[in-house]
């Protein structure tokens, strides 16, 4: 499965946990805004990692969705079973 | 009227011809018709001259048209248009078309024009697009500030009405004033109900838009053209410009321009230089401002023999843009120019995204100490490095262009960066502004 992350910049607050939660696939500006810089986590792991930084913002700025850009979350479990 | 004077002809056979007339000029082709003085053009006059249209029997002759001529969106980004309509046919719903004429780029009339005396030549357009997606309806998207030309396109609804045209239902959209609210995105969730705020999606508007309808937003000039383009061929039309950017355009004229505001058209490629000739300029000017106020300064001698079309402006890192082109003349400072520009941007913003919010404040006071002389080196690097972290970081390119302009005018006026930096006296940093920019009271701002 491949996923992508992203991250919408009028939601970010600069509060820095998906740096923390997806600390391979973002980084963080001046300011503590995050910025994706790998967007496609491979591998089970990584992709769960990016699903607890999506469900850690508090802004629910960190968004992952499948290919078909439907947005997978981690205790709902996406259409393809998260 | 014909102002023998705007027509230019290349002195060489060699070179193409090309021609530069203003509105109500014979030979031109969006601004072709009656004069300014005689107000909006009516439907009598637009259909005995142009003759009607069959959007509907016609949809897709017309969509091969439009693939055919190359036309790219003439509001600021320069996307095929043909391939937005593309994308929202393919994708699920009745697609939503608006038209945006809302002109938010401070200094640029030629929406405006436009609207005011060629208001068929825009709906015609609208009812094209609007049969070639399958929308039933199309807004108009207009800012709700003074001048807006609402009663124009009113009456030309109106009009079109009452003659029964074989057209989409027209609504018109009046929104709040402000340079990021006529971005297509932020109209588009004002229609939703949603604030005038420009909005991040991973996914092209045109397949879904913020309403989760698939979005086509066609700027005014843009359209008017499908109007004009349908009726003369895309060959034509397309000869009118150059092979990147096919098809006459407008220009408008901005800040030290001998008359600034002043619209007129180019059609076949003509440069810089012989834009400025036919409205009045004898000599290249210190620099000129292409594309809009968060656009690329070219210093005046280079940009002379360069053609006011992509590939040329490309050469110099520029685009047409909104067809903006500003006049820095002799003994004004384009530091202290940048300096108000950017500060205006940073006013502007839509206060959403970290690096647009914290940054471009920032950007304009780096500006404004260069301006002023008192910025050093070591400011000059820190202002370059927070360049390279706003850049790409907002939903929408309002912090991009600042910081497009920012490193244009710190390339294009690297003499004067030197003296500035230096804290030499700079005679031009004194002198009254060129560009203006509107009065903006923070407390007035509305998103809604």
């Amino acid at each position: 499965m491949t996923v992508e992350i992203r991250i919408d910049p009028t939601r970010c607050r600069g509060h820095a946990i998906c740096a923390l939660m997806y600390s391979e696939g973002v980084e963080l500006d001046r300011w503590g805004y995050g910025r994706v810089v790998d967007g496609t986590p491979e591998g089970r792991r990584s992709i769960k990692r990016a699903l607890r930084a999506a469900a850690a913002c508090p802004n629910g700025a960190v968004v992952v969705e499948d290919s078909a850009d439907r947005r997978i979350r981690l205790a709902g479990r996406g259409p393809d079973g998260g | 009227m014909i102002d023998a004077t705007l027509r230019g002809v290349r002195s060489t056979n060699a070179a193409p011809v090309h021609r530069i007339g203003d509105i109500g000029d014979e030979g031109t082709w969006l601004l072709a018709g009656p004069s300014a003085d005689q107000g909006p053009e009516a439907l009598s006059s637009h259909l005995t001259r142009l003759g009607s249209l069959r959007p509907f029997e016609c949809a897709g002759e017309y969509r091969t048209m439009l693939r055919q001529s190359g036309l790219r969106g003439r509001g600021g980004g320069g996307f095929p248009l043909a391939a937005k309509l593309d994308t929202a046919m393919l994708a699920p719903g009745e697609p939503m078309v608006v038209i945006n004429a809302s002109e938010s780029e401070p200094a640029s009339r030629k929406d405006w024009t436009l609207s005011a005396y060629r208001p068929h030549l825009v709906l015609d357009g609208g009812a094209v697009i609007a049969a070639v997606v399958g929308s039933s309806e199309v807004v108009i998207h207009l800012h709700r500030g003074a001048g807006a030309p609402v009663a124009s396109l009113q009456r030309a609804i109106a009009e079109r009405r009452s003659a029964g045209l074989p057209d989409p239902r027209w609504r018109l959209s009046l929104g709040p004033d402000g340079y990021v609210s006529g971005e297509a995105s932020a109209i588009v969730s004002l229609l939703g109900g949603g604030e005038a705020r420009p909005s991040f999606s991973a996914v092209p508007m045109a397949h879904r838009g913020p309403s989760g309808r698939p979005t086509v937003v066609s700027n005014a000039e843009t359209t008017a053209h499908v109007g004009l383009l349908v009726r003369t061929g895309p060959h034509a039309w397309g000869a009118a410009g150059s092979p990147s950017s096919p098809g006459p355009q407008l220009v408008t004229l901005a800040g030290g321009a001998i008359d600034p505001g002043r619209v007129v058209e180019i059609a076949g490629e003509a440069t810089i230089g012989e834009v400025l000739s036919a409205t009045g300029h004898r000599q290249p000017p210190t620099a000129v401002l292409v594309g809009g106020y968060a656009g690329t300064w070219i210093s005046g001698w280079a940009a002379w023999n360069t053609t006011f079309q992509r590939e040329g402006l490309e050469a110099h890192g520029a685009g047409p843009g909104c067809g903006l082109l500003g006049v820095l003349p002799e003994g004004h400072c384009g530091l202290a120019e940048t300096a108000r520009l950017v500060g205006y941007l940073a006013g502007e913003t839509a206060g959403q995204c970290g690096p647009c919010v914290q940054g471009l404040p920032l950007l304009a006071d780096g500006c404004r100490a260069l301006a002023a002389g008192t910025l050093r080196r070591r400011g000059l690097r820190r202002l370059l490095s927070l360049a390279d972290v706003v850049e790409g970081g907002g939903a929408c390119r309002h912090p991009d262009g600042a910081v497009r302009l920012i490193r244009s005018a710190l390339d294009g006026f690297a003499d004067d960066v030197a003296g500035h930096l230096r804290g030499e006296a700079c005679s031009g940093a004194q002198r009254p502004p060129v560009f203006p920019l509107p009065e903006v009271d923070p407390s007035d701002r509305v998103w809604r």
